[in-house]
């Protein structure tokens, strides 16, 4: 075939959910992703047998060829339901499953994450759950993927640890909850909360990161005593954070993105020390060390980013949060033009005018981007071929059309990202930026 | 016997008394399976391990070049295909992957209002939507657990759009809660091909070759077997990854089908015979020196080709047998008083067929077998390999990833072959290395199948006796996935359930 139709976006397509290629999974996949973020956690799955093992290439692998962790895939107990399940009831089945599970696997707290075979059959999972409750710390994400994606699935992970686990507990000063990074589909999502939470810590902050914490059940616990929550999203998470404001009374505070250069990371430090009644000087002097070294070290690669990509049109390919994170960067530090960005995690109606302001107001580029909301790879495809740009920031799905049909250079930066294995990698904080350059560079290096 | 007027094939378990949990004797599992006393058992414990639909039907499906895949299934159900845009394109030009390559599917996206008022409608729109956008000139519909529960009448819908497109639609009944047999899945999607897409009455092509490649032979290996193909006067039709449709139509045409795996492609090669007179072996598969030799002969005998045959063998032996005896010297040499490595490994039941040979050939041998299920449509090969290698312990079961790990460290093998589906068995103080490399590998190095494979694996398999240090490193630092208790108890099938 080698051609796709060069046709103009349809305006109303009849079924919007009908798309080639949507970049995130399943509710069940989410919920079993948050878990799997969850040290000491053990997700078990109440469903078909596939529904774990397909996230391998559907989730984790595709967020920068990542393992699952030692519980993930292949790993991950499942009651692996079939037909004589859907007809007699898979009850008994995960009773048992459970029961083993505890025996065999490691791990302080199980979460049983049933999908969509148990949705259909009515199963009353949270009855068999409940059973093992004296035993083990156990909660149930009553999940099914039919539902909706994945962002929704790391919600109702949340969720239902805020129903089944928590306790209030006082506040403690300055210590804070980072919220709306979600595992894997946030590609970055380890070394993004690792940077911003060494980073809070230096102005003096108690930061819980949840996922990827030593000892996760304990963090899971230790949620309500915060003072504030921190979203890093302008949608993800904020459900999240309104239930336990309402639950707990923590208030919390929308980031519309994890901070990528000193410009952005240098307002929310500064913000934070408002909203928390910081010592001002203190976080100042912090912010003065960290702006030298990063601007310091911005030396080393001018000459590079004078050469490869100076006041280059740009169109990026991410979710909301990465998306706004790396317009404002490249436009506010860079000299980039951000040309188009194309939003692919489907947020709320709700949601889409705050996006679009983040996107285009408060940029220092003359140029100010058209804002798409696109699931369908097909009609990003598309609208990409009617601009002209030369850097494409996105997933590893626009990185042969990139060069094939765009004429541009492309890094993988959002999901799904199968060319390149990101462990500890982020482009959050002062040094992100510069991070971001070294990859952007990479594709373009060589003998000059 | 296949009947393409049911709407699908039977399950693997109906029609090839399959299980997918044993543990014991090789020559008792034969026995047990002639006799018809073997029964599958269920497990306390289980893990993740591919379903019907997703092991992994539809990154293969997705690579047909020419077609569109529609899963009509929640949005999960599909997410393994996000990688269809990159899946084959490493494989640089220079190596003879075609510069034509676009691939596309899409997801029904099946919502809470779906599964209360039925998908049919969407299922029609998105047909639709693909013939507009991509002109494909087939359709592949792949059903999931959500869409058979709530009985969706894919069929019906295909009846009622097929005269509205000019692709041709092949429904799939892959629901994955159909089967436990994952290979149910191979069967399904043959079933679909053999009714919908093979043509009759077309004229035969006598140097034609039907080869059904897994996702676990690389592009080396299809550049290898095409190579020896070659120089006999014969093509190979490799299907269904990277085929255009035409290959699937033309599959009637051609002289015989060959195995690389042989009970992936037994439906497809029953259904071959039965409908369109095309015959089929299922033994050997091209891995090693030997089975290549008997490949290539038992293809020339369908053929014509046994006189070029003849010459082939003899001129690529000269070349290859040397160098796969300084592989076998160097394995006599690594342990003392002349005992052999051992090496555990083997996936399906083809690779047991292949491997435990092999394994021979290069002068190692395997303490135990591993297979992801078990039928008996490879009985009698089976017990030829009891026969010509001795018995042996087999344990199978699909990717459950404890048993896995409590059977390395039973036998404790020199060399663990271990996949990303085999959870944390590689972590070991001894040989850890993979089992094989994926589809997309286009380097030299990661051959397994004709002659130039069987020495490239050769020297593989060297290279992971002379350094331990990660899975070392990985089993001192990380803790285990489960509790001690585990490896203490010696059943790997502690769990099995006793009743069946």
């Amino acid at each position: 075939m080698g051609t796709v139709t060069p046709l103009r976006t349809k305006e109303e397509p009849l079924y919007p959910g009908v798309a080639e290629a949507p970049r995130y999974s399943c509710a069940l996949g989410g919920a079993y992703m948050a878990t799997l973020a969850t040290f000491g956690a053990v997700p078990i799955l109440h469903s078909g047998a596939g529904c774990g093992m397909a996230q391998n290439f559907g989730q984790n692998f595709a967020a920068g060829l990542n393992d699952a962790g030692p519980q993930g895939n292949t790993s991950t107990p499942c009651s692996c339901l079939v037909e004589e399940h859907a007809v007699f009831g898979g009850e008994d089945k995960l009773r048992a499953l459970i029961k083993s599970t505890i025996e065999l696997v490691r791990g302080d707290l199980f979460a049983v994450i049933s999908g969509c075979v148990p949705a259909l059959i009515g199963d009353d999972v949270a009855a068999v759950v409940k059973e093992f409750r004296k035993d083990v710390p156990i909660i149930h994400v009553n999940t099914a993927g039919f539902l909706g994606n994945s962002y929704k699935g790391y919600e109702q992970f949340l969720e239902a640890v805020i129903d089944q686990l928590l306790e209030p507990l006082p506040a403690v000063r300055r210590q804070v909850n980072l919220l709306g990074i979600v595992p894997f589909q946030h590609v970055f999502w380890k070394g993004d909360l690792q940077a911003i939470k060494t980073l809070l810590e230096k102005i003096g902050l108690k930061v819980n990161m949840i996922f990827t914490e030593n000892n996760g059940l304990e963090a899971l616990r230790s949620i309500p005593a915060a003072e504030l929550n921190l979203v890093f999203s302008p949608w993800s998470g904020v459900g999240v954070a309104r239930k336990l404001e309402e639950k707990f009374g923590t208030p919390y505070a929308v980031i519309p993105s994890v901070p990528v250069g000193p410009k952005d990371t240098t307002a929310f430090l500064r913000f934070l020390a408002r909203r928390l009644r910081l010592r001002r000087s203190s976080v100042e002097k912090v912010i003065a060390a960290e702006e030298h070294r990063a601007y310091r070290f911005s030396e080393y690669m001018a000459a590079i980013s004078t050469m490869a990509l100076p006041n280059a049109y740009t169109a990026i390919v991410a979710d909301a949060g990465t998306a706004i994170g790396l317009t404002r960067y490249g436009s506010n530090e860079l000299g980039w033009l951000p040309e188009i960005v194309i939003i692919t995690d489907n947020p709320p109606e709700e949601f889409h005018a705050e996006i679009v302001r983040r996107l285009t107001e408060g940029l220092e580029s003359a140029v100010k981007p058209e804002v798409y909301f696109e699931i369908d790879s097909h009609k990003i495809r598309l609208l990409l071929r009617e601009h002209t740009v030369q850097l494409i920031l996105a997933s590893s799905l626009e990185k042969h059309i990139a060069v094939d049909e765009l004429n541009a250079m492309q890094v993988s930066v959002a999901f799904p990202v199968y060319d390149r294995l990101i462990v500890d990698r982020t482009y959050a904080g002062y040094r992100g930026g510069l991070a971001l350059m070294e990859d952007v560079a990479y594709k373009y290096g060589g003998p000059l | 016997m296949i009947d393409l007027k049911a709407q699908t094939c039977p399950n693997r378990e109906q029609r090839a008394g399959a299980i997918n949990a044993y543990y014991g004797k090789a020559s008792d599992l034969v026995k047990e399976a002639r006799e018809g006393t073997l029964t599958n058992k269920e497990r306390d414990f289980q893990q993740s391990s591919g379903c019907v639909l997703n092991f992994y039907l539809t990154t293969r499906v997705v690579t047909i070049r020419d077609a569109v895949m529609i899963v009509h299934a929640p949005v999960g159900c599909s997410s393994t295909s996000l990688l269809y845009r990159e899946v084959y394109r490493r494989i640089p030009l220079s190596e003879g992957r075609p510069a034509d390559f676009d691939l596309h599917w899409l997801t029904t996206n099946l919502d809470e209002k779906d599964v209360v008022y039925g998908g049919a409608d969407k299922l029609r729109f998105a047909i639709k939507e693909a013939e507009e956008r991509y002109s494909p000139k087939a359709i592949f519909i792949l059903a999931s657990c959500t869409s058979g529960i709530i009985g969706e009448d894919i069929d019906g819908v295909v009846a009622e759009v097929q005269n509205e497109v000019n692709a041709t639609i092949v429904p799939v009944h892959c629901e994955g809660i159909r089967s436990r047999i994952i290979q149910t899945a191979y069967d399904a999607f043959w079933h679909g091909i053999l009714k919908h897409l093979v043509k009759k009455d077309i004229p035969k092509q006598p140097d034609l070759v039907n080869i059904a490649s897994m996702l676990s032979y690389t592009w080396q290996d299809r550049l290898e077997i095409t190579r020896l193909l070659n120089r006999i006067g014969l093509r190979p039709n490799f299907i269904p990854e990277f085929a255009t449709v035409e290959q699937f139509e033309i599959l009637g045409a051609a002289a015989v089908t060959a195995p690389i795996c042989p009970t992936y492609t037994d439906y497809l090669s029953r259904g071959l015979e039965q409908e369109f007179g095309v015959p089929y072996f299922m033994y050997p598969s091209p891995v090693g020196i030997d089975h290549t030799d008997e490949w290539l002969r038992t293809i020339a005998r369908y053929t014509g080709k046994e006189k070029e045959v003849e010459v082939l063998i003899r001129e690529e032996r000269e070349k290859w047998v040397p160098k796969m005896e300084v592989i076998q010297n160097e394995f006599a040499k690594i342990k003392p008083n002349g005992e052999k490595v051992e090496i555990l490994g083997s996936l399906g039941q083809g690779r047991l067929l292949t491997q435990v040979p092999y394994f021979e050939e290069i002068g190692v041998k395997s303490p135990a077998a591993i297979i992801q299920d078990f039928d008996n449509l490879v009985l009698d090969e089976v017990q030829g390999i009891i026969d010509q290698v001795g018995d042996f312990d087999v344990l199978v079961n699909t990717f459950q990833a404890a048993e896995l790990a409590h059977i390395t460290r039973k036998y404790d093998p020199d060399v663990a072959l271990t996949c990303p589906f085999q959870g944390s068995a590689y972590k070991r103080e001894k040989g850890a290395t993979r089992i094989h490399a994926l589809r997309g590998d286009a380097r030299q190095w990661s051959a397994q199948a004709g002659y130039k494979g069987a020495i490239a694996y050769g020297n593989f398999l060297l290279q992971s006796v002379k350094n331990k240090a990660f899975q070392k490193t990985m089993l001192a630092k990380t803790p285990d996935t489960y509790q001690d208790w585990w490896y203490k108890q010696p059943d790997p099938l502690h769990y099995l359930k006793k009743e069946a």
